[in-house]
């Protein structure tokens, strides 16, 4: 109910178009790489879909959070312009059902940049790997691992834009930890989980204990998220 | 009966009393005038009475449902349009409405009647973003009035309409009760344009509840302590100079 409703919310906000710009920006990422530089790879030791998300997957997870962090803010300044923050408060509603619906628009519309790019990782590994249908699985694996990935930066900036009327702010935020997370050593296990850096993370490069664990803790932080969320919301109230 | 009870109703922010142990009786049915300056306090009581600020003491009951306890049952009843109008400029005044709707489980008919009620019905396929002022608080008007609550609070109403809108507002509002079968709470500035719709008013200066009564009341009690009561925006203004003399000439 929620979800449908934030849908229908976000009608010519230009949300719908940048994410499918933003997808197709990122599904683009591979085949222009193997376009201009396919013999490097082609070279390359190990499985076409290891060499195609190594070389490319970078890339393609930055744009895939910032997208989430634009339209995480796009999703609050809607309500924050022109008070229907305030209007939503006075119907009988909680005001973390906006937030479940917000989280289920933008992962909804993950789903669907991740399936774009993973059809591209897919016809780029048929195209100048070869690859038969085979790898369809192990694509499909590697993307819903993405998605995984990607829930706690979704939540964690949502949460940020719900606590800040000015959607500049929460972009700046955003936009700071997204960088900030692409420079943090990859060495440290626990420093990678800061939740802005998991998209960044592909099973290729893990061993299956290492994806097991970065599976179990983007779970438990979005949990944490949402639990935060939710104590920040009533706090909130407790000095307006 | 009253339908909107305050017993001690205070809001202080730091050191800062925004409204002062309020004691209102809103009877059931009626049209109830809130008067009062800027910064009295109007705006601050009405949003206590919807949740979203949090009382510092006292408590109040509406349509016999005591709040915090019964928040989600009284937003239910209660239609409201707070300050500014609120809108998404995105979408069309029609589509606005229908979120409302949703959100408070009304049958489809209800999104035309409000927009017929508020006399959008022929701008419902405009961007809110391209309403003109009056529109946009007309729009505010119809997310309140929406599935007809028995309870409608509204801050200010005709806020930015042209003359002829603020008579057919005054006019609509002045026939809620008898047309809905509700009771509206609403603010105002002007004691002239709250004698044209209200029954009841209260007037409110520095968060302190000066009078409480119907406008007959209002005029006996400012002639018995000597006040003009020829024209009652004179009678309203001397209220609240007299109550702002004794408090010392501080404002
Ligand atoms: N968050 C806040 N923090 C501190 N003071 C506040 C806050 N909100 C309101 N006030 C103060 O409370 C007082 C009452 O404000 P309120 O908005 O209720 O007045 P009002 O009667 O609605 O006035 P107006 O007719 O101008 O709308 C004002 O002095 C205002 O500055
Ligand atoms: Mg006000």
């Amino acid at each position: 109910m929620s979800l449908v409703l934030e849908f229908r919310k976000v009608k010519r906000t230009g949300l719908a178009e940048a994410f499918l710009g933003g997808g197709i920006l990122a599904a683009a990422v591979p085949f222009l790489n193997m376009t201009f530089r396919s013999d490097r790879y082609l070279s390359a030791n190990g499985s076409p879909v290891t060499i195609l998300m190594d070389a490319n997957w970078q890339m393609m997870s930055m744009l895939n959070v910032l997208l989430t962090v634009a339209g995480a803010c796009i999703l609050y300044h809607i309500e924050y312009a022109d008070h229907t923050m305030q209007k939503m408060n006075t119907l009988p509603i909680r005001e973390v059902r906006l937030f479940f619906g917000k989280a289920g628009v933008i992962f909804t519309f993950s789903i669907l940049f991740l399936l774009t790019e993973a059809a591209s990782v897919a016809a780029c590994a048929a195209r100048w790997f070869g690859s038969g249908p085979e790898t369809a699985a192990r694509v499909l694996y590697i993307f819903g691992f993405a998605l995984l990935m990607l829930l706690p930066p979704i939540l964690l900036s949502l949460l940020v834009s719900s606590l800040c009327r000015n959607m500049w702010i929460s972009l700046g935020i955003g936009v700071v930890c997204v960088f900030a997370a692409t420079m943090l050593p990859t060495r440290d296990f626990v420093l990678t989980l800061f939740p802005f850096a998991l998209p960044f993370q592909t099973p290729g490069s893990l061993a299956a204990d290492a994806v097991r664990n970065y599976a179990i803790a983007a779970a438990a932080e979005a949990v944490l998220i949402v639990l935060l969320e939710v104590i920040i919301l009533n706090v909130r109230r407790l000095f307006e | 009966m009253n339908i909107i009870e305050t017993q001690n109703l205070t809001k202080r922010y730091s050191g800062f009393t925004a409204v002062s142990e309020l004691n209102l009786h809103v009877p059931k049915g009626t049209v109830y005038g809130f008067l009062g300056p800027n910064g009295a306090g109007k705006s601050t009581t009405m949003k206590m009475l919807l949740g979203l600020i949090r009382p510092t003491g006292g408590s109040f009951v509406i349509d016999g449902r005591r709040f915090p306890d019964d928040r989600t049952q009284i937003l239910k009843e209660v239609g409201s349009f707070i300050e500014a109008p609120a809108f998404y400029g995105n979408l069309t005044g029609e589509e606005n409405l229908e979120i409302i709707r949703k959100i408070l489980g009304l049958p489809k008919a209800s999104v035309s009647e409000a927009l017929e009620l508020v006399g959008l019905t022929d701008f419902r396929k405009r961007l809110a973003r391209k309403y003109s002022l009056g529109m946009k608080q007309r729009l505010g008007l119809a997310g309140a009035l929406i599935g007809r609550p028995p309870v409608l609070i509204l801050d200010e109403p005709t806020n930015g309409l042209d003359p002829a809108g603020i008579h057919e507002i005054r006019t609509l509002i002045r026939s809620l009760p008898r047309q809905f079968d509700c009771t509206v709470f609403v603010s105002s500035h002007l004691l002239s344009e709250i004698e044209l719709m209200a029954d009841c008013v209260g007037i409110l200066n520095h968060g302190r509840l000066l009078f409480e009564g119907t406008l007959q009341d209002l005029k006996f009690s400012a002639a018995a302590q000597g006040y003009p009561t020829d024209n009652l925006e004179d009678t309203f203004l001397t209220l609240i100079d007299a109550d702002n003399r004794r408090r010392g000439g501080a404002r």
